[in-house]
This record gives C-alpha cells, sequence and structure tokens, in this order.
C-alpha cells in the first residue's frame, strides 16, 4: 500500500466510524418518534425557510424519516394549496397557509383537525398561538379555541416592528419612540428631503396600506366590524376614532414619508431602511435579517427595535401576520401520523432553539426569553415578545380579502389627496357593508362622519 | 428588401443604433446588478465591487436547484416548440390550401382566438384536475402538451399568414407536373415561409421558456421550470434582487443558443432540395 | 381579405389518380390522398382535448354560484347574481377604461415602432441575425423579473432615471407614486418589453416580400414612400393582421409587470381588468362572478379585434 492509499483507508473507516455513531444516535431519537413514510410539505421561500429547511434536516438526520420539501415562490403558493385540497388525493401532506387563506381551507371542510389524527396532540403551553388563529369554531365560524378544534400550529409568526436607528436618535438626544407623536418629534428633528426622510411604512394599494394602517387603527380603539366573533357584523369603520386612526397614518406620511410613499411596497421601505435613507420604518419582523447582513445593507448594528409606537392618548396595537401549518383530509392516515409525529418533534424546545440558530423566528416564548434579549444580535426580540402581548388577528372571516380590497383602496386614495379621511371612510363603509349583506351576514352601519 | 441609399444610410444606422440602445440598455442594466451585492443595487451604485456571490448561490447554493430547472425548460421548450411548429405549420397550411369548408376554417381559427383570449388564471384549475386524474401532474409531458396548446393558436395563425404570401400558381404549375400535394407542401410552399416558420419558433419558444402560471401549478420541485425558479426571489416580505438578476442572465444563455441552432436546423433542412 | 385560389380535393388527388397502378396502393399514394385529414387533425383533437373542458367549464361557472363546504364544492345556478354583481362593479368602470388606454397606446407604438424597425433592419446588407438576436433579449427575460427590475430603475431615491434626470439638474419624478405619470410609466415598460414580438412577425414578413415585386416598383418610379404606401403595406397586411391581432390580446391580458410595479394604484390610475380579475377570481376565491368577468374580458378583446382589424384594414389598403 501506498501511503496515500493508507491515508484513504484510514479516512474511510473514520467516516464509517462516524456514521455508525450517527445512526446509533438517530436510532434513539427515532425510539420516540418511530417510523414513518416521507411527507411533502407546500412551503415558499423566505427569509425564515433557511432556518426551516435545517431543523428539518436534523429531523432528517435523528429519526431516519425523510421530508421533501416543495419549495414555491410566494405569489404560488395559495394556487397551489388550492389545487391540493379541490383535487383528489393531496400531493402536499402539509400546506403552509398565510393566515388570511386559513378562513377558506377551514370553512370549506378541506382540512384534518390535528387532533382527529391523534387525540393526544396538543400544543405545548410555551407555543404561541398567535391570537387562536388556529382553531376553528365551525359553529360559530370563527377563529377560537373556544368550542374550537385545533386545526394548524404556526411555523412562522408576524408582527410589526417599529425600527429606528439608534445611533442617530443618541445623536439628536432622542429616546426610543414610544408614540407616534414620539416618532413625529423624531421627523421634526431628523427628517430633510430627499437625504433623509423620517420614518416610511408601506402606503402602496391593497395589502401593504391596509395591513400598515392597523396599528393606526387598533390603537385608535377603531374597528372594522362591531363584534364578528359574536356574528354582529355591523361596519364601524367610520367611527371618529377611525377617522382618527387615518388622520394620524395621514399626518405620519406627511411629515415624515418620502413623497412616493403612496407606492411604497414592502421592497422599497426595506431599501429605503437598509440604504439609511430613512431613519425609522414599521417593518414586519422576518424583514429584520435585511439589515444585519452587510451584503443587504449599509446600517448594520444601527437599528433597534421597539413595538408599533401607540397614539398618544391610545394604546398599543398591531395585526399578526403568521403562517400555518395545515393537514388536507384527503391525505392517507399513514401520512396524517406522520405528519404529527413531525410536529410534536418540530415544537419541542431543542427543535425551536435549531430554527432560531438556523435563521428562523421560533414559535415557542421559552426560546425566546430573557437571556437571548441581552444578545445584541437578538435585541428584537424584547419587541417582538411584548408584541405578542397586545398584537391581534384582524379580517378573521371569508369576506376578508374582499375587505381587503376595498380598505387598501381607499386608504390609499386618501394617502395621495383624491379622497378625505371621512369621505373615504364613509364610502369603505357603505362598501363593505354591501359586502356582508351580499354573504347574508347580520350587518349595518354607522351614521356618516361629516365630509367637510 | 433593398439595401440603403446612399444618403439614407446615415441615418438608417442612426435610427438602428439608438433603437438597439434602447432595446439593450435595460437588459445591460440587469446584467449588471447580478455583479452587485443587494445593498449596492438598493444605493443605484455605478461604482461598485464587482461579485461573483449571487452566480455562486443560484448556481451552486445546496438549496438552489436552477440547473435542473434550466434542463426542465430546455425540454419543454424544445419538445413544445419542435411539436408545435409541425402541428400548427401543418394544420395553417390545411386551412389555407385544402379545401376546407369555411364554417371549418373560420370556425377553427375562431375557436383559437377565443382559447386565445381566455385569462389563464380560468385554465389552471381545470387542467390541473384534468392532469391529476389521468396521472401526468408532475410530469414534462403535462407541460409539453399544455404550452403546445397555448401556442398553437398563434403558430397557425402566423404561418396562414406567411403561406398567404405564397403566390398560388407556383404550387398550381407544380401539381400540374405531376408534383404530389405533400411534395407541393413540403418543396415549395414551406422553404418559402421559412422566415416565417423561424418567427414563429421563436416565439413559441419564448412563451414556453417565460410560462409561469401553467408550469408552477403543474409541476412541483423537481419538475419546476425556470420563470417558476425565479420567481422563488419575489418573496412575501423581500425581493432579492441580486440573484434573481443572475438567474435572469443565466436563463437567457441557453434559450438564445437553442434558438439559434434550431433556426440553423430549420433552414438547412428546408432549403435543401427545394425548388425555389 | 386577399383572394385566393383553394384547391379542391379533387384537383389534389388528380395527379396522383391519373397514375393507377401498384405504387398507388402504396404508402406514399395514401400519405397523399388523406393528406387533407391528416394536416388538420392533429390540430384539431388538441383544442378540442385541451381546450373544450375549459371553456365549458368556465361558461358553466359564470352563471353559477360556487361555494365550498365539507371539502366539496357546490354549484347553484344564478346567472343574474352575476350579472348583477358585473353591473354594479365600481371598480371595474376604471379598470375598463385603464385598459382601453393602455391597449391602444401600448399596442399602437409597439406596431409603429416595431414596423419601423423590421423595415430597417430588412434594408441591412449584413449583421440581420446578429440585430434580431439582440432585440429577442427583452422578451427573453421572465416578467417577474421585468417588473422587479423595472422597478428598481423608476425607483424613486435610487433608480436610474431620476439619477439621469438629477445629472441633469432636473426635477427627480414620482415615476409610480403620481397618479398621472403611474400608467405612462407601466406604457413604457410594456412597450420596452413587447415592440420585439412585433418586430420578429414583420421582420420575418418584410424578409419573405418577393424581390420580384419590389423591384418592378423601383423601375416604375415609385419613391420610396409611395412603395410603402402602395406595395409595401399591402404586402406586409396579413403579417400585421397577425401582430396586432395576438399583440392586442397579450395586452389586454397583461398582469405581471403591472402588478409588481404598483399593484394598480395609486388609487386607480393603474388597475386594469387583468389585475382585477386576480383579485376577484383568485384572491376573493369569488370563482362565479370571476369567470363571468373572464366572460366579458374576452367579449371586449372580440370587439376590439375586430375593430382594430378594421381600422388596420383600411389604413394599409393599396
Amino acid at each position: 500500500m501506498t501511503p496515500w492509499r493508507i491515508t484513504a483507508t484510514a479516512l474511510a473507516s473514520a467516516t464509517l466510524a462516524t456514521l455508525t455513531a450517527g445512526t446509533a444516535l438517530a436510532q434513539q431519537g427515532a425510539a420516540a418518534i418511530g417510523k414513518h413514510p416521507p411527507i411533502s410539505i407546500l412551503i415558499n421561500s423566505s427569509p425564515w425557510y433557511a432556518g426551516f429547511e435545517k431543523v428539518v434536516g436534523l429531523y432528517e438526520q435523528q429519526t431516519g424519516n425523510k421530508i421533501k420539501l416543495d419549495v414555491t415562490p410566494f405569489g404560488g403558493m395559495l394556487e397551489k394549496a388550492r389545487n391540493a385540497v379541490r383535487g383528489s388525493e393531496s400531493p402536499y401532506d402539509i400546506l403552509n397557509l398565510d393566515t388570511q387563506w386559513t378562513i377558506e381551507f377551514y370553512e370549506g371542510g378541506f382540512l384534518t383537525p390535528l387532533t382527529d389524527i391523534d387525540p393526544g396532540f396538543k400544543l405545548p403551553q410555551e407555543v404561541f398561538t398567535y391570537d387562536q388563529s388556529g382553531y376553528w369554531n365551525q359553529e360559530k365560524r370563527w377563529r377560537t379555541a373556544e368550542g374550537g378544534k385545533l386545526m394548524a400550529y404556526s411555523p412562522n409568526g408576524n408582527v410589526h416592528l417599529f425600527l429606528y436607528r439608534g445611533d442617530l436618535f443618541k445623536e439628536a438626544g432622542l429616546k426610543a419612540p414610544e408614540t407616534w407623536d414620539d416618532v413625529l418629534a423624531a421627523c421634526g428633528k431628523l427628517h430633510s428631503p430627499p437625504r433623509a426622510y423620517g420614518a416610511v411604512f408601506r402606503g402602496e394599494k391593497g395589502n401593504s396600506i391596509r395591513y400598515d394602517w392597523m396599528p393606526f387603527m387598533l390603537g385608535s380603539g377603531a374597528a372594522i366590524t362591531r363584534n364578528p366573533a359574536a356574528g354582529d357584523y355591523t361596519v364601524t369603520i367610520n367611527s371618529p376614532e377611525g377617522k382618527k386612526a387615518v388622520d394620524l397614518m395621514i399626518d405620519v406620511a406627511k411629515k415624515c414619508g418620502p413623497p412616493n410613499i403612496a407606492a411604497l411596497g414592502q421592497s422599497d421601505a426595506i431599501q429605503l431602511l437598509a440604504t439609511g435613507r430613512a431613519v425609522q420604518g414599521m417593518l414586519v419582523a422576518a424583514a429584520w435579517p435585511n439589515f444585519e447582513d452587510p451584503t443587504k445593507s449599509a446600517v448594520v448594528g444601527k437599528l433597534e427595535a421597539v413595538p408599533v409606537p401607540r397614539p398618544a392618548s391610545g394604546q398599543h396595537g398591531d395585526a399578526i401576520g403568521n403562517w400555518h401549518f395545515v393537514v388536507p383530509k384527503s391525505v392517507p392516515d399513514d401520512r396524517k401520523k406522520a405528519v404529527i409525529a413531525f410536529s410534536n418533534w418540530f415544537l419541542t424546545q431543542a427543535a425551536q432553539k435549531a430554527y432560531l440558530e438556523g435563521g428562523g423566528i421560533p414559535v415557542r416564548s421559552d426560546v425566546l426569553t430573557a437571556d437571548l434579549a441581552s444578545n445584541p444580535k437578538y435585541r428584537w426580540v424584547k419587541a417582538y415578545l411584548d408584541s405578542q402581548k397586545f398584537a391581534k388577528q384582524e379580517l378573521g372571516y371569508g369576506e376578508g380579502p374582499q375587505v381587503e380590497q376595498v380598505l387598501g383602496l381607499r386608504l390609499n386614495q386618501v394617502l395621495i389627496g383624491e379622497m378625505s379621511s371621512a369621505a373615504a371612510l364613509n364610502a369603505a363603509a357603505k362598501e363593505i357593508e354591501e359586502i356582508f349583506k351580499k354573504s347574508g351576514r347580520k350587518t349595518g352601519t354607522l351614521p356618516p362622519l361629516p365630509e367637510s | 428588401m433593398t439595401p440603403f441609399g446612399k444618403g439614407e444610410r446615415w441615418i438608417g444606422y442612426g435610427l438602428l443604433t439608438l433603437a438597439v440602445l434602447l432595446v439593450v440598455g435595460p437588459f445591460v442594466w440587469i446584467t449588471l446588478q447580478s455583479f452587485k451585492h443587494q445593498i449596492a443595487i438598493y444605493t443605484g451604485a455605478w461604482i461598485f465591487t464587482p461579485t461573483l456571490d449571487n452566480y455562486r448561490e443560484v448556481l451552486f447554493s445546496r438549496r438552489s436547484d436552477f440547473v435542473s430547472n434550466v434542463w426542465n425548460s430546455v425540454i419543454v421548450a424544445a419538445v413544445s416548440t419542435s411539436l408545435v411548429l409541425v402541428v400548427g405549420t401543418l394544420a395553417a397550411y390545411s386551412l389555407h390550401r385544402l379545401a376546407w369548408a369555411r364554417w371549418v376554417a373560420l370556425g377553427f381559427l375562431a375557436w383559437t382566438i377565443f382559447f386565445h383570449a381566455i385569462p389563464v388564471i380560468t385554465l389552471i384549475g381545470p387542467w390541473y384536475i384534468a392532469f391529476r386524474q389521468l396521472g401526468f401532474y408532475d410530469t414534462q409531458f403535462a407541460l409539453i402538451v399544455t404550452h403546445l396548446t397555448i401556442n398553437l393558436p398563434m403558430t397557425v395563425w402566423l404561418m396562414m399568414a406567411f403561406f398567404r404570401e405564397i403566390p398560388p400558381e407556383l404550387e398550381e404549375a407544380a401539381l400540374v407536373d405531376g408534383c404530389r400535394p405533400v411534395q407541393a407542401f413540403w418543396r415549395i410552399s414551406l422553404p418559402l415561409a421559412v422566415p416565417g416558420l423561424i418567427a414563429a419558433g421563436i416565439l413559441a419558444f419564448i412563451f414556453s421558456w417565460n410560462e409561469f402560471a401553467v408550469a408552477l401549478s403543474l409541476t412541483s420541485r423537481e419538475t419546476a421550470t425556470v420563470p417558476v425558479a425565479i420567481a422563488r426571489f419575489a418573496q412575501q416580505y423581500e425581493v432579492q434582487h441580486s440573484q434573481m438578476a443572475a438567474a435572469s442572465v443565466i436563463s437567457t444563455i441557453p434559450a438564445v443558443l437553442l434558438m439559434f441552432l434550431g433556426q440553423r436546423f430549420v433552414v438547412r433542412g428546408l432549403t435543401l432540395g427545394s425548388v425555389k | 381579405m386577399q383572394p385566393k385560389v383553394a384547391l379542391g380535393a379533387a384537383e389534389i388527388a388528380a395527379p396522383a389518380l391519373s397514375r393507377p397502378g401498384p405504387a398507388a396502393r402504396s404508402g406514399a399514394y395514401w400519405l397523399n390522398r388523406s393528406f387533407r385529414w391528416w394536416s388538420f387533425l392533429p390540430a384539431a383533437l388538441l383544442m378540442a382535448v385541451l381546450t373544450l373542458y375549459p371553456m365549458v367549464n368556465l361558461v358553466w361557472m359564470s352563471v353559477s354560484t360556487i361555494e365550498f363546504a365539507q371539502g366539496r364544492d357546490i354549484w347553484s345556478f344564478t346567472p343574474g347574481r352575476n350579472l348583477d354583481l358585473l353591473l354594479s362593479d365600481r371598480v371595474l368602470r376604471h379598470a375598463f377604461l385603464n385598459t382601453l388606454v393602455f391597449v391602444v397606446v401600448s399596442v399602437a407604438a409597439e406596431m409603429v415602432l416595431g414596423l419601423g424597425l423590421a423595415l430597417l433592419v430588412g434594408r441591412l446588407t449584413r449583421g440581420k441575425g446578429l440585430v434580431r438576436t439582440v432585440m429577442i433579449l427583452p422578451i427573453l427575460v421572465p416578467p417577474v423579473a421585468i417588473g422587479s427590475m423595472w422597478k428598481l430603475m423608476f425607483n424613486y431615491d435610487f433608480g436610474v432615471f431620476n439619477q439621469a434626470l438629477m445629472g441633469l439638474g432636473i426635477e427627480p419624478v414620482n415615476w409610480l407614486g403620481s397618479t398621472s405619470v403611474a400608467l405612462i410609466s407601466v406604457i413604457l415598460v410594456d412597450i420596452w418589453h413587447w415592440t420585439p414580438f412585433v418586430f420578429l412577425i414583420l421582420f420575418a414578413a418584410v424578409e419573405a416580400l418577393p424581390v420580384d415585386v419590389l423591384e418592378a416598383g423601383r423601375v416604375d418610379g415609385a419613391t420610396g414612400r409611395q412603395a410603402l404606401r402602395h406595395i409595401i403595406l399591402p404586402l406586409l397586411r396579413p403579417a400585421l393582421m397577425v401582430a396586432i391581432t395576438f399583440r392586442s390580446i397579450l395586452a389586454f391580458k397583461a398582469f405581471d409587470e403591472v402588478y409588481l410595479l404598483t399593484s394598480g394604484g395609486p388609487g386607480t390610475s393603474t388597475e386594469l381588468i387583468s389585475l382585477h380579475l386576480y383579485k376577484v377570481f383568485f384572491e376573493q376565491n369569488q370563482l362565479g362572478y370571476g369567470a363571468m368577468l373572464s366572460l366579458a374580458v374576452i367579449a371586449a378583446i372580440v370587439a376590439f379585434l375586430l375593430v382594430s382589424r378594421q381600422a388596420l384594414a383600411r389604413s394599409t389598403a393599396a
């Protein structure tokens, strides 16, 4: 044997030894979880996908069970999820659904409640329920744990974070913004277009402006409908509080925003913050990693995060945008069992820790608690946890996308000056009432706001 | 066409240069972005350190299937384009020359227009269900057949327009001389319609290469094509322009090559042995 | 329509029949005998098998309300309801007008530019292939990339256009954020993207022009403009018809770029029928009304095609 060969043989046997050790370890894990057929997950490419992929790799390694990840463009997720449940046997065993899509799937009876597969399946207490959006009460047609069945759990949950430039704030002697008045005060000092914009949020027509208006609305004590959980769909958006919420958003846009704020989408808002052009900004937590990567950001280490500010005379409010893992009805039983096995494992503390280290946002509070907050890398975590206390699900009914279209247009029209806030809210209220009427809900509207 | 006269030449070249610059400019700009990190794209920088990271990420990262995506696109686009040229050209010639009743020809052409006008999102649901029932979901066959159908209307119409430009006397004379109908088609009409065939082929190829909606719903990770892969860079919360640009640039290379080869194949195959 | 001489089936078969004998029963004989059938059947079959079901499904949906319960779709026959929705749809009016402007302006511009380019390139003695390859580049870029990348170019603060304007000392333009400019910006992208499509078709037609006719025109002493007007344009008419037909259909269905550039905003300034349809049919899952809207789009396209073909026929008459 030549020396080279000897080395090669040594290497090979060493590898073999490691492999055997690995198998032994895997068997230990597998003993608890058991052998299951391969499953496939419909999932979107996203900032948290890399973390999820790593966790799945870990699961495969530990248990020997296989998971296929079908990474799909965000724009194609709903299409593929619908196809999957409307056809005969679903090609996917787990679908990943955005919060707004869940209603359609719950209500349409396309899914198997997780507790129907395994009556013993329970979410650990530490797992966020994100305002109970994984439960469905078919009688009330509402997402609630009260009388509802567990249909889903979240692999990812988003709330807004309010980001600001720690360095510039320090220089100017400002403290972290707690109210929108603080935001406006900071703009007064730091807003000098076109070199620097005081604050950015998404003003683009549609989902963008609707979702970014939610913190203003909830903070001002306004609501779209009176009590949908109890079946009362009276439209209350054109209340004085609603008007206050719109006026506040417009005020912030005018005094802090760039001239094209009415066309600003997610990517544009990230761009303005990442280039250092914007001093503050309201963005979803999932966007955070963008600002800490030097190939993507010129402000690495400079942004700080707090929960979305509240109106000076209001409370904090925010809307949740979370994802849901669900199981189609048409999946065969043995694969449904495999889903439960994976889910039990995925929600353990150890797996969630691996998820965080891989770049995901864990969905367990105990993984996110105190010791992380002191690590500067995770300085957004405190704001994220604080927001969980007041963040809510909005538009939790089948008509949600239609209501969003109405609000997304009317709010945008106020922003570009085509309508006054009162006129826009009156119009929106009437249109939303019409939508509810057509679908046979108990509805009505408030007297119109004075428009002058 | 006649070449430029003396005086016209410079005006002509000037206009042409301008046109080419306007067409190429944005493409060059996109190519430039593919060598930047995202932050340099964000700031619109003109001076930057070029990087190959985006190409590396798109081609070789563990998460990327781009090479197989390109291969899928090559198969689907090449096969569906070849088929649509055969089927569409024959149908165009048939409807134009072979004495079909007026209602057949008009009916078929009108139907193709209606079909082409249908918004694609209303097509994919029924197609998904049909192909899944037949067991062709997630196969290249399904994509080839649907792309063939989608491109058929334009190919038929385009080829008819070109057959119409050929004076009928040419074929009539040949037929009188004892030439058979298939020969008349193959030896006389088809070679004269080669420019049309090339245009139809290029367009069918490009539409197949870039088709997104049907490809998305009939494929999964292993069978996905280039546009589906590139759409992954447009995420819910961010657009990865840098990698998207690199992927777009990469995807044009095999496409241009294939179109070039296909064109030569058509020209060689048809102009040899033609009686011009 | 040009006059055309169609050959009867009998005439086609005649040469073959005139030489009966053993060869007549060979494969070649049957190939020629049944040429008319086998040349058309594949296309007809394909259309029948793949398009009939979706088309019937669409029409049926358009007169139904479709709801989902217990994992099944429940169809009820409600033609009046969907028509009502169509007539009372507020967004639709804006969308229809914008679409009309978008289609007319971009298709007209693309036809003129595409024709001009085709004529110019046709006169080159060298490098035609190269120019054609270059012209293909815009249609080769996936639409999702075109939308995303042009959005960067239009960016107010960092975009290449505003960089250029500010370099020249001109106020930056709010390309996508101003209601008066947004539609123009969207049309500009469409023209960049799709002029090559028109060019490809017309360039092929220019290449196929019979040389002798052009020569004859020159010998007769026709000036360049006269030759273009009275000889070339009438000869190009079939190709022009195809180009305008298919370009218009695609323009009516334009989606990806506009969706990515503006989402139909600001306000309703770039709301197109295709975007609206996407929201209704797809995002809101109103299948019945969405199907009705699709049929309305198809009807609008057909009406537009009839009008535009008339206009084109008149302007290219010899």
